[in-house]
């Protein structure tokens, strides 16, 4: 009897502990797939997971806000226009309501693709020379045209969005209340910019702390841009354009030798306009087109690359390096004859997509050494032409997409703050040509040509990949890599913008050295040299080769994967 | 008794510096006389952040990225600034052989004339790398101080040239902190 009772209460007790590690067990089993965190060792590859929706930019906090809107009911277009305000708070050296950029919107239900351009503009009393004999401009505030930053997010968010300007601030406003911790990149950037913030921002700057450059680790916080956004929030975009802060902004550009004035900003108007478009074998792709250069010529590579068994060749082979830099010496070439602002100039966008030019280009290229000559003209070199911008991708629970590239073009912009406003003004006016016949050439209310690309590109007319990047001239470059990396050479998402990168351009029809990433085997580079080019090796993981963002849909799998680069701080959150 | 207290004062000399080492970026004193002369090896942005170190220190300098032998006219130290920067370089129209012959050429004459080399990291970990670790092994052994943000010696890469060498080094957590041994460091 004891044996039994002892028995049973063994068999209970064992019993009671299985059934309560089952219900434990199934009580706290997750709904949703456990998604493993991302890898400490950051340049390791790692997609991020959703299948609702998914926000990829290049601040975490940024990413989440853009989330938490989706989260809450808004679409693509609220959590992109979230997602800027909250990049102006976490990364406010590479793009804010001082900038501009080109937003690529796909409305799911409409099955179309069209372009909100805020590019910057020169101001109306811009003189025709602003460069002097070294190629910087003459003083700090003629670098700066009139922001459409906001012009462009408000515009975006009142005809597409569904939510107010009031909902899509409020986690920058926090972010810039709070503040974060500042990274190994913020810091690095903060450092190299230190010079042009100490003189155009002054040593009590939010962007210096406590007039030395941000460590890692340190806490920085906004709270003069909290004041802005609130105001904006409130008061509506006018407030910026023709209340206190367009006064502040004049005053301030023009205190640095500037000449905008209160009119500039009051006429500043977005531009909504169609994508240009392209095909690569099954794929078609919606971009921007001119003032910015890169959707065009992102079509043109991937036209010249069409042509060329890249597979065979395998990735990053020194054949695939040799031609794809070769097809770019041409592309710069082109680029400095043809491009500019097409409100001004007649940009012959048909014919340079077209697949018929590009195959007069394959033509000339030979497979084992360089040509002496591009012969379309000469490409504007630029000194401190280094890997700024930044780049958001969205796509929400109805299949809405936003690919949003904007800047304020050099880290930091000019280095001016307007009084007490916290955001950075741009220096755009950078990105004119010093040639005063260049189709590019300054002139008033002109939009420089710009690099930016953000694309959408789509499989069997579904959606495939979502995609752009910082980065200055090398953004086409990379982006086609990138988008090789992932239709030729089946890399995986974040695989495909890991992988080393590599570079080249002509200047005055003439080659220029390829700039590589160091992590390339010293085989290749040999290979490169024995062919005739010089080689110019960077940093393993160099972010002037750019920040990618991307989102990558798997319909088949109904998974979205998010691919955010290591180069700088690029996370993605999906739900 | 005298032995004992002998054998214990031997005891006590022997184990006091073992149980208390010297912090290694104690400097006694003073090592350097001004003016000063801030320039950069490897054109980072770090050389202005000297010269705002050197502002708040109430020293007396003078601020040339670029400086050359002739600059030196009057000079009692010469402050190098440590870290290539390529975007720096391009701005200074220089590439890094011509900026390692500048600086080479500079501290040369540096010390034909005797004036002590104070070298500066101030960029940490991030103004690391081969090229900014090149210019280090040259300068670095030249120097009469060292002084670097701490992340910067993640590697013990200055600790090891500046013991090799018998410079003393002084480590600092943050650029900020700087201030007190550079301002320490002068007469």
């Amino acid at each position: 009897m004891r044996k039994m009772k002892a028995l049973f209460t063994k068999k209970t007790t064992l019993s009671f502990i299985i059934s309560l590690l089952l219900v434990v067990s199934f009580s706290c089993r997750p709904t949703e797939i456990k998604i493993p965190e991302p890898p400490s060792d950051r340049h390791q590859p790692y997609n991020f997971v959703g299948r609702k929706g998914m926000v990829v930019a290049a601040h975490h906090l940024a990413a989440k806000a853009g989330l938490e809107m989706l989260k809450k009911g808004g679409n693509a277009i609220d959590a992109a226009v979230t997602t800027a305000f909250a990049l102006n708070a976490s990364e406010p050296f590479a793009s804010g309501i001082g900038g501009g950029g080109f937003m690529v919107i796909y409305l799911a239900s409409e099955k179309r693709v069209t372009v909100v351009d805020f590019r910057e503009k020169a101001p109306s009393g811009i003189p025709g020379e602003i460069f002097n004999d070294k190629g910087k401009i003459k003083s700090t505030g003629l670098a700066v045209a009139v922001p459409g930053t906001l012009a462009g997010w408000d515009y975006s968010l009142k005809k597409y969005g569904t939510k107010s300007l009031a909902d899509v601030t409020q986690e920058a406003i926090k972010i810039a209340e709070n503040g974060f911790a500042v990274s190994q990149t913020f810091s690095r950037i903060n450092k190299d910019q230190y010079e042009k913030l100490i003189m155009n921002a002054g040593e009590g700057t939010c962007y210096l702390n406590k007039g030395f450059p941000y460590e890692p680790g340190d806490l920085f916080r906004n709270p003069e841009l909290a004041g802005t956004l609130k105001l904006i929030a409130s008061r509506g975009i006018d407030e910026f354009y023709k209340g206190e802060i367009a006064q502040k902004v004049v005053k301030a550009v023009n205190e640095k030798g500037g000449v905008m004035d209160l009119k500039d900003l009051a006429l500043y108007k977005p531009v909504e306009h169609p994508p240009v478009q392209g095909t690569y074998k099954d794929y078609t792709l919606f971009t921007i087109p001119p003032p910015s250069s890169g959707g065009v010529h992102i079509i043109q590579l991937l036209n010249m690359l069409e042509n060329w068994p890249v597979k065979k060749w395998g990735s990053n082979s020194p054949p695939y390096i040799h031609h794809l830099c070769e097809a770019l010496r041409f592309v710069f070439a082109d680029r400095s004859r043809y491009l500019g602002d097409p409100d001004f100039i007649k940009v012959p966008v048909e014919e340079l997509i077209s697949k018929k030019h590009a195959k007069q280009i394959v033509s000339q290229i030979k497979p084992d050494s360089l040509l002496d000559f591009y012969p379309f003209g000469r490409y504007d070199e630029k000194k401190n032409d280094q890997g700024n911008t930044t780049h958001v991708c969205v796509i929400d629970d109805q299949g809405n997409i936003v690919s949003l590239t904007q800047s304020i073009n050099h880290f930091f912009g000019t280095g001016i703050v307007p009084e007490n406003t916290g955001f950075l003004l741009n220096n755009i006016m950078y990105d004119f040509s010093r040639d005063l016949s260049s189709p590019n050439a300054v002139g008033p209310y002109r939009r420089p040509l710009s690099s930016m690309s953000p694309l959408i590109m789509f499989k069997k007319e579904k959606p495939f990949l979502v995609l752009g990047s910082p980065g200055g001239t090398r953004i086409f470059s990379s982006l086609t890599q990138i988008i090789i990396n992932i239709t030729d050479f089946d890399m995986s998402l974040d695989e495909a913008i890991e992988a080393p990168r590599f570079f080249s351009y002509s200047s005055q029809g003439k080659p220029r050295s390829i700039s590589l990433e160091s992590r390339f085997p010293e085989k290749t580079y040999e290979a490169l040299k024995n062919i005739g080019h010089s080689i110019r090796i960077r940093e393993a993981f160099d972010k002037y080769f750019g920040g990618a963002q991307g989102i990558l849909i798997l319909q088949d799998k109904k998974v979205i994967l998010g691919g955010a680069d290591s180069r700088r701080d690029g996370y993605g959150a999906g739900y | 008794m005298k032995k004992t207290f002998f054998t214990t004062f031997l005891l006590l000399t022997f184990f006091i510096p073992v149980m208390f080492p010297q912090e290694e970026k104690k400097v006694a004193s003073p090592l350097f006389e001004q003016p000063l002369l801030i320039t950069s090896a490897g054109q980072s942005a770090e050389v202005r952040l000297a010269s705002v170190l050197a502002k708040r220190g109430e020293l007396n300098f003078i601020l040339s990225k670029t400086a050359t032998p002739k600059d030196l006219e009057n000079i009692k130290t010469l402050a190098l600034v440590l870290g290539v920067s390529l975007k720096g370089l391009g701005a200074a129209g220089l590439d890094i052989a011509k900026e390692k012959e500048r600086v080479n050429l500079l501290v040369e004459e540096a010390q034909k004339k005797n004036i002590p080399l104070l070298c500066l990291h101030l960029g940490g970990e991030s103004r690391r790398g081969q090229l900014s670790d090149a210019f280090i092994s040259i300068f670095l052994p030249k120097a009469k101080m060292v002084i670097v943000v701490k992340s910067g010696n993640k590697d013990k890469l200055f600790t090891r040239l500046c013991e090799e060498h018998k410079i003393p080094l002084i480590e600092v957590e943050k650029t900020v902190d700087t201030l007190e041994p550079l301002k320490n460091a002068f007469k």
